[in-house]
């Protein structure tokens, strides 16, 4: 077991740009959701594929949702950045 | 008459396109007074990335609806995957502009978000009026 004192020793001798960090932990949201807005469309088309129109415009929206959170995510550091 | 995604997502970047430049119009007022030219600058670069990264979903979803369901799945996932690499190339090369001021940098942040949100109300609004069949037709 690491105490606190060492982790916290280790974080700051990391070198680097926190950027790609953050990069990181945005698209893993919405990387998940995009993920499950999809996934959950083909089982539905798969059930009922007359209704394939209709749960694509669905999965739109779903999905616009979704990178909205991810654009605001990568717009951050001109706020925070310098 | 009922709609189809084409008809749609072609109203979806019609609109939005109108939406966008409207936003950008006024982060252009906002930021010029903020900000000067940079502030000008920095809202249009905003409002075209916004407009870009949700129009190239629309398109991805207008493409993709007539390839079958695999073909459907890898426009709409493809695309979204092209897109983030262009806005991190796009963002980081904005990042390091020299015409971008450090007063001007909240412009582009505030037009972006104004634009994203403007864009969801949109597309929400036109997809809860759109009339869908529950049974296909032939129209």
């Amino acid at each position: 077991m690491y105490s606190v004192a060492t982790v916290t020793a280790a974080a700051a001798g990391m070198t680097g740009s926190l950027g790609n960090v953050g990069y990181g932990l945005a698209a893993i949201g919405a990387g998940i959701g995009i993920g499950l807005v999809v996934s959950k469309t083909i089982e539905s088309i798969a059930r009922q594929p007359e209704l394939a129109s209709r749960l694509q415009v669905t999965m739109w929206i779903g999905i616009a949702f979704t990178e909205a959170l991810a654009l605001i995510a990568l717009a951050t550091p001109f706020i925070f950045g310098k | 008459m009922f709609d189809d995604v084409k008809s749609v997502m072609t109203r979806v970047l019609s609109f939005g396109l109108f939406l966008v430049l409207g936003i950008s119009l006024v982060g252009s007022i906002v930021g010029f007074l903020v900000a000067g030219v940079s502030g000008i600058c920095a809202a249009l670069a905003g409002g075209s990335a916004v407009f870009i990264f949700t129009g190239m979903t629309a398109l991805s979803i207008l493409i993709g609806s007539r390839l079958p369901l695999a073909g459907f799945v890898g426009a709409v996932l493809g695309g979204w995957l092209v897109k983030m690499v262009l806005f991190l190339i796009m963002f980081t090369l904005l990042d390091g502009a020299p015409w971008l001021t450090i007063e001007a940098r909240p412009v582009v942040f505030f037009t972006i978000v104004a634009a994203v949100v403007g864009g969801l109300i949109l597309d929400t609004l036109i997809v809860s009026k759109a009339r869908f069949p529950v049974i296909p037709t032939k129209s």
